[in-house]
């Protein structure tokens, strides 16, 4: 695991996210701050603690290869549905000197365990990721 | 009805709105939102939009472009009924909102469970006419068996 937690505070909220899994996947309602926190890792990333962190979304130029370039980093993908293909998929799978925080829902093709998925959740301005119970 | 498209194959799809985020932010954005439209952004997002199209949330003020990607899909759907709209990207929350609509187009490529009315009638891929929650969830099972066995061939 490249990060047990991330742990930071950006008033009003204090966010406190447990990872139990190489991949996390993130999913829960529309509007529940997924894209909100992608937001504050691009800030969080550029300090020394979690400069391994690498983050995509639909902005990002060359997503494909960028991605296969990626070695021993925390890779968190927002609007992950629209951009991972079957090679991703499997890069995923295979390189396992990278974590991930998927914001995805279609997780056809990625091996996870039941401990994979999380949503968001706030309590009195705490945000943790709460383990979500996924039935067949 | 709802017109449900699960493949993009043979398709134009210059028409589609497959990235939500993307064509919002550039085209539905700027069209006038009418009291339909910010009834939607405050049960979806709980934001209250302004006269100059910002937006006040819990996570602050900002404009119409920090919206969810989920808000952003469904507006996209009202404001641009013409076109067929990737909804993959969406909440359990915005897909129940979107399956109360009536003459739209939407792509879906996997299912999600949705509370879909008995009456609601569902036209997939210009082909099959389903009713209903169950109509929709035997169309989806019967289309994973064939999926199955496309892939055993």
């Amino acid at each position: 695991m490249i990060y047990n937690e991330i742990n930071f505070e950006a008033s009003p909220f204090q966010y406190h996210l447990k990872f139990s899994s190489r991949i996390t996947i993130v999913r829960g309602d529309s509007a529940s701050g997924k894209t909100y926190l992608f937001a504050l890792l691009e800030d969080l990333k550029l300090t020394e603690t979690y400069q391994k962190i690498k983050l995509f979304n639909y902005k990002s130029e060359k997503f494909h290869e960028s991605l296969a370039d990626c070695r021993g980093n925390f890779i968190v993908v927002d609007n992950a549905d629209i951009l991972l293909n079957e090679e991703d998929r499997r890069f995923i799978n295979f390189e396992k000197s990278n974590q991930y925080m998927l914001f995805l829902r279609n997780c056809d093709g990625i091996n996870l365990s039941r401990d994979s998925f999380a949503v968001l959740q706030e309590d009195e301005g705490k945000i943790s990721l709460k383990r979500e119970m996924v039935t067949a | 009805m709802i017109r449900l498209y699960t493949n993009t194959k043979h398709k134009d799809l210059k028409s589609w709105i497959m990235k939500n985020d993307w064509y919002f932010n550039l085209n539905t954005g700027n069209q006038t939102f009418t009291e339909k439209e910010r009834h939607a952004i405050a049960k979806v997002d709980q934001a209250k939009l302004t006269e100059d199209k910002h937006i006040e949330t819990k996570y602050g003020v900002g404009t119409i472009r920090n919206l969810s990607s989920g808000c952003k899909t469904l507006l996209n759907i009202m404001m641009n009924p013409e076109r067929v709209v990737n909804i993959d990207e969406c909440g359990k929350n915005v897909l129940d909102i979107i399956f109360t609509m009536e003459d739209i187009s939407v792509y879906m490529s996997r299912p999600e469970r949705i509370d879909i009315a008995e009456d609601k009638e569902i036209l997939f891929n210009d082909s099959d006419l389903v009713i209903g929650k169950k109509g929709y969830e035997n169309w989806w099972t019967t289309e994973y068996k064939r999926r199955e066995e496309e892939n055993d061939l």
